[in-house]
């Protein structure tokens, strides 16, 4: 019997149907794979069955019995949990008092017996945790593992697991891959979301592929006989996910670019975190002229805090930071774009833009002192302002009605455009790029990367900073792995191995052994 | 020298003393309220209307029963209406604190003089002998500290708050609830929390001990009511759950600070000292912004401080 | 077009109405005739030249003050001390202008007196500023104890050093009439009504059309953004208390030089009571704030009238203003849920 149906569900937000009349089922010791790109519906359905979203339509069944799940209680009182992708943990409570929130019915904490439960639960898993510590202190690798042993203290029969790989490294995704087995063998259900391919191969006994909301198909890769294999049946999901009216842009080579002289130098920079603690610890290195230079690492090891001092949104405690020559070190944000560094954040809503506003009054962020946009300096030109909306829209294939539109009704993909438009068209000489690509889906991924290969081949120096391997390997001459706020190595991307950044992105191999 | 004499003499320092206390008691009850609240994430500017309401609800009970306890539970009750009003308009409708704060504030300051005027007019009513402080046996007769010992029992009931409402916060699952809450909204309703009622009762709470406090002020430390009777004692709690950081034990020293300064309106003048009455009025005000300057550097507030929680 | 622009509209109007209904409710409750309250409200306030012209008197404090607030409630900066502010610029042009007069030319007087009001009312407003700008200690707070301490800082002056008739009612040198602000030719009004529609013109240009009114919405809509833009936010912050205080000291200006000729004893004419919903009625928008401060100046001036004649106390229109803005509140929610968009 099915420990899970889901009937004809159709979710919709405003005008977009993110969940088209799907019809889903998981099966007892089972792992099931939710497969799709960024922006296909594999999240909102799950949320939907976890009882953050209600459902349009459509039906629920656990265990053959109709349910209404209104609420995350009920979610978990039938059984089912969830890992969302954005982790629910409170940072300032301590493990131990995470792991009661929620799951504990009674009046008082009963913190010595939790405890005790807590530990078994880790040992049995091999999960090393101290229940004590405050939850902003851990990596997130280590927050993950709070989470997921949260999920065992629960006692769920059914996981929901959200991009659960998005947080680690190629070895730690190989312990991960152990445990969901163990978990399956003692007898339950596992749905895997994921937009990863390989991933859904290596561990699934089913795979549902989700395209623009509705299930476009399903395998079961137990029953096929062997031999009909593998190989067929990727290429029937490849074709199934991305057969498509509009041809995605290829990955374009990167013209040939002859690499100039050094034009950012960071000497022993040691930055200090919003918590007051180090986040970078003499942190050296140098970018040329026409050079993307990739930053691999795990999120939270400081890349966060690299960015901004570069930027200038953040000041050194140490160290040296100069472009062309002229130091930056702890100068102001404009004063740094004057001199052409400009920073593609990766917080797009809450950092890069400004919802509430328009489009055309979000691109000119870099240049509203400037003519033609204001007079003087002092007065805003309106009309400037917003043909300068419509130029980068259509330069950068901005779907959006006008210049006019509210940042806020644009779609990621859309708004990540936007700010790279915003950031390129001030020509800049260097410009710190960070995750540009991730929660977009393939077609607007490409676009970007593409873009970035151009400025790079007009002079700009890119310094990527991201967590995603692929985009590193894509894109970068060389690749950096900063690890616990240390740059540990920098290795050519011809010669680099993935398992050699991956090993790095762990802290593993040191420079110089 | 003998402005000094005077000062350590025992029955100025009694009075001092006992004084600040009886001062400090409002300040607390309505600062353990909104510790509570803002440890849930809300920001209630509205508390210094609750208590007006609740002095004037209470004050008028008071005056027509002749009983104290009708009176307080009166206060109580009108102050926590507008509570429940004031948390179904933010928690629920998701409505800017800041704005349903103010219009709580001049709401509750505006409907207690209206109501004031038409029912008294120009007469200024005084409730008499229906109070009295309860003395601890024995301690109350120890010199210079004795007045610590012979307060109202509602004072001892607010000093003894101060550690339960630490003790809630910290030791039980709904004191869990509310920090989480407080913090990130998003991971306790993950995890079944519910947000909503969370944070309500938290209001409710808080609405519920502004009115006791502003109850108290009317009937048992100034027995009269008057346009305004607070002067600002609810912002200053405020004040004093931000520097307190939300630790209930700090919260008693800047209420006492406050009773302090309330107290030498009358201990100066008994000293002889020729200040203008305003200054001495100003004196807690300053203290505040002094303290403010000083110490409130790095106030960590919680993550979800003043902001709406919302699930899709 | 002409739908787009009443759509704002609806909102504030459905808020007056809630709150007026509601008002009367609470006077029938009470044992009051609230058709006789409102109908005084209404003859005297808008049907006879004296109350139309107390109404457009009135209306110039709550038109400079509201200047400065959609300035800095935009860029989400809430100071509310603006009372405090008041009096302080008041008292200070209470006790300084009548040496000025005898002195210099009239309209200098005028001048350096109104920029006397404006350093009162932000020499007061520095230390919130400061405090905020550099700490982020909440303004709330801070303006507000800022605004008891003027009060009996003030209190105490008027009835002391700056008393100017010992033994009698206190006050500063009363200003003989010749020598108060000049009426606009052919009317009862003095020029301050000039003087404060320039302003809230000035502070609509300033947010919607300058950079710095740019600067100061990015400020108030995301303060990430506003940093990562590389704008200097501690400056922002500055500043804005600063107008916004200087306004509210240059209102108390105008109050004394226009209307009262002095600063009294136990005056506090509370302006933040309106003006605070005022500017949030308008959605912050300087033109219409404009009809707005007629209304509640003209609420404030019938509330007046009202007491004498149909014996309802003023602070009922305190209650009123504090109504409306709540419903407003309410009425926000509902639109937002019936996804009404528009810009303000």
């Amino acid at each position: 019997m099915n420990v899970i149906e889901m009937k004809g569900i159709t979710k919709r937000f405003n005008d977009l149907i993110a969940n088209d009349n799907i019809y889903f089922d998981l099966g007892e010791s089972e792992i099931h794979t939710l497969l799709g790109e960024n922006g296909a519906g594999k999240t909102t359905l799950m949320n939907i069955l976890s009882g953050m979203y209600q459902p349009d339509e459509g039906r629920i069944y656990v265990k053959g019995k109709k349910v209404n799940i209104s609420s995350p209680e009920i979610s978990l009182n039938l059984g089912i949990g969830m890992l969302y992708q954005h982790f629910t943990l409170v940072p300032t409570l301590s493990v131990l008092e995470n792991i009661l929130l929620g799951t504990n019915k009674k009046f008082f904490l009963p913190k010595k017996e939790a405890k005790k439960k807590f530990n078994e639960i880790a040992k049995q898993y091999g999960l090393h945790m101290d229940p004590d510590v405050k939850v902003w202190q851990l990596s997130l690798g280590e927050q993950q593992k709070v989470e997921i042993i949260k999920l065992f203290y629960q006692g769920l029969d059914v996981l929901i697991l959200d991009e659960p790989t998005s947080v680690l490294t190629p070895l730690e995704i190989e312990d991960f891959f152990r445990m969901l087995k163990s978990m399956k063998e003692s007898g339950k259900s596992v749905i895997f979301i994921t937009h990863k391919l390989k991933e859904a191969f290596r561990i699934s006994n089913k795979i549902t592929v989700l395209r623009r909301g509705k299930k476009v198909e399903e395998v079961d890769l137990e029953n096929k006989t062997e031999g009909k294999g593998k190989d067929k049946i990727l290429n029937q999901i490849v074709e199934v996910m991305f057969k498509d009216v509009e041809p995605i842009e290829e990955a374009k080579e990167i013209p040939k670019r002859t690499m100039g002289e050094t034009v950012l130098s960071l000497e022993e920079v040691t930055v200090k975190n919003d918590k007051g603690l180090e986040a970078l610890h003499k942190v050296s290195f140098s970018l040329r002229r026409g050079e993307i230079l990739g930053i691999a690492g795990v999120d939270g090891n400081g890349q966060k805090e690299l960015a901004e001092v570069i930027a200038g949104q953040r000041k050194v405690s140490s160290g040296r930071i100069s472009i062309n020559g002229t130091d930056i070190t702890n100068k102001s944000v404009k004063f740094i774009n004057n001199k052409g560094v400009f920073y593609v954040t990766d917080d797009r809503m809450g950092e890069g833009c400004v919802g509430n506003l328009t489009l055309a009054e979000n691109v000119i962020l870099r240049c509203y002192k400037k003519e033609p946009f204001s007079n003087k300096g002092i007065i805003l030109n309106l009309k400037a302002i917003e043909e300068y909306g419509e130029e980068l829209i259509r330069s950068f294939r901005v779907k959006a009605p006008t210049a006019k539109a509210l940042v806020k009704t644009l779609s990621g993909g859309n708004i990540q455009k936007a700010l790279l438009a915003r950031e390129f068209s001030q020509q800049p000489i260097i410009l710190i790029c960070s995750k540009p690509t991730h929660g977009l889906d393939v077609m607007t991924a490409q676009f970007i990367l593409n873009e970035i290969k151009m400025q790079s081949s007009r002079g700009t120096s890119v310094l990527l900073i991201s967590s995603d391997l692929e985009e590193i390997k894509e894109l970068s001459d060389r690749i950096g792995v900063i690890f616990k706020g240390e740059l540990l190595d920098i290795l050519s991307n011809e010669k680099a191995t993935r398992e050699e950044i991956g090993r790095l992105m762990l802290g593993l191999k040191r420079k110089g052994k | 020298m003998e402005i000094l004499r005077t000062i350590f003499s025992e029955p100025f320092f009694v009075t001092l003393l006992g004084g600040s206390l009886t001062a400090s008691t409002p300040i607390i009850l309505a600062a353990v309220g909104e510790n509570f609240v803002e440890s849930g994430g809300v920001l209630n500017l509205g508390l210094e209307g609750m208590m007006i309401i609740g002095a004037f609800a209470a004050f008028v009970v008071a005056l027509i029963t002749k009983n104290v306890y009708w009176g307080l539970l009166s206060g109580m009750f009108a102050s926590v209406s507008i509570a429940v009003a004031f948390g179904y308009l933010v928690i629920y409708l998701k409505v800017n604190q800041i704005v349903a704060g103010l219009g709580i504030y001049l709401f509750g300051m505006g409907i207690a003089s209206l109501l004031f005027r038409i029912i008294f007019g120009r007469e200024f009513p005084v409730v008499q002998g229906i109070t009295a402080k309860t003395p601890i046996p024995y301690l109350s007769e120890i010199p210079y500290i004795r007045s610590i010992f012979n307060q109202h029992i509602i004072t001892y009931i607010s000093l003894f708050l101060l550690p339960v409402s630490w003790w809630i916060l910290y030791k039980t699952s709904y004191g869990l609830n509310v920090r989480a809450v407080g913090e990130k909204p998003i991971a306790a309703d993950a995890h079944g929390v519910n947000v909503y009622r969370t944070r309500f009762i938290t209001v409710m709470l808080g609405g519920l001990l502004a009115g006791l406090g502003g109850a108290f002020l009317s009937i048992c430390d100034l027995s009269f009511f008057v346009d305004n009777i607070t002067q600002g004692r609810g912002f200053i709690a405020i004040a004093i759950v931000m520097l307190a950081k939300w630790n209930p034990s700090r919260i008693f020293y800047g209420a006492f600070l406050f009773g302090i300064c309330q107290s030498l309106t009358f201990g100066l003048q008994i000293v002889g000292l020729d200040v203008p009455r305003e200054f001495i009025l100003m004196l807690p005000y300053v203290a505040v912004i002094a303290i403010l300057t000083i110490l409130a550097r790095n106030t960590h507030l919680p993550g979800a401080f003043c902001m709406p929680y919302e699930r899709e | 077009m002409i739908v787009k622009k009443i759509i704002p509209a609806i909102g504030p109007i459905f808020a007056i109405l809630a709150a007026l209904i509601t008002g009367g409710i609470i006077l029938l409750v009470i044992g009051l005739d609230p058709i006789r309250a409102y109908s005084e409200l209404f003859k005297l306030g808008m049907g006879t030249y004296l109350g139309i012209t107390e109404s457009l008197k009135r209306m110039v404090p709550l038109l400079i003050i509201s200047a400065g607030l959609i300035i800095v409630f935009k860029a989400g900066i809430w100071n509310i001390g603006i009372n405090g502010q008041f009096l302080i610029g008041a008292i200070l042009v209470g006790w300084l202008a009548p040496l000025l007069i005898n002195r210099t030319p009239l309209y200098l007087s005028f001048l350096i007196s109104g920029l006397i009001g404006f350093l009162g009312g932000a020499i007061w407003v520095i230390i919130p500023a400061m405090l905020k700008a550099k700490y982020e200690i909440n303004e709330i707070i801070a303006t507000m104890m800022m605004d008891f301490v003027a009060f009996n800082f003030t209190s105490y002056l008027v009835k002391g050093p700056l008393n100017a008739y010992p033994g009698r009612f206190p006050q500063t040198t009363i200003i003989h009439l010749s020598k108060r602000l000049p009426h606009i030719p052919f009317t009862d009004i003095h020029i301050g009504l000039v003087v404060g529609l320039l302003l809230i013109i000035a502070a609509h240009f300033f947010v919607r059309r300058t950079t710095w009114g740019y600067e100061f919405r990015l400020l108030g809509e995301n303060k990430r953004t506003a940093l990562h833009a590389g704008i200097n936010v501690q400056k922002v912050i500055f500043v804005g208390m600063l107008i916004s205080g200087g306004l509210a000291g240059l209102a108390g200006a105008n109050d004394v030089l226009g209307i009262k000729g002095a600063f009294q004893a136990e005056w506090n004419p509370g302006y933040c009571f309106a003006a605070v919903p005022l500017v949030f009625l308008a959605r912050f928008n300087g033109i219409a704030v404009i009809p707005l401060a007629y209304f509640f100046s003209f609420l404030m001036v019938g509330g007046e009238f009202m007491s004498r004649a149909a014996s309802v106390p003023v602070y009922f229109v305190h209650v009123i203003e504090a109504l409306m803005l709540l419903f407003f509140s309410v009425i926000e929610y509902i639109q937002k849920k019936e996804k009404l968009f528009w810009k303000s």
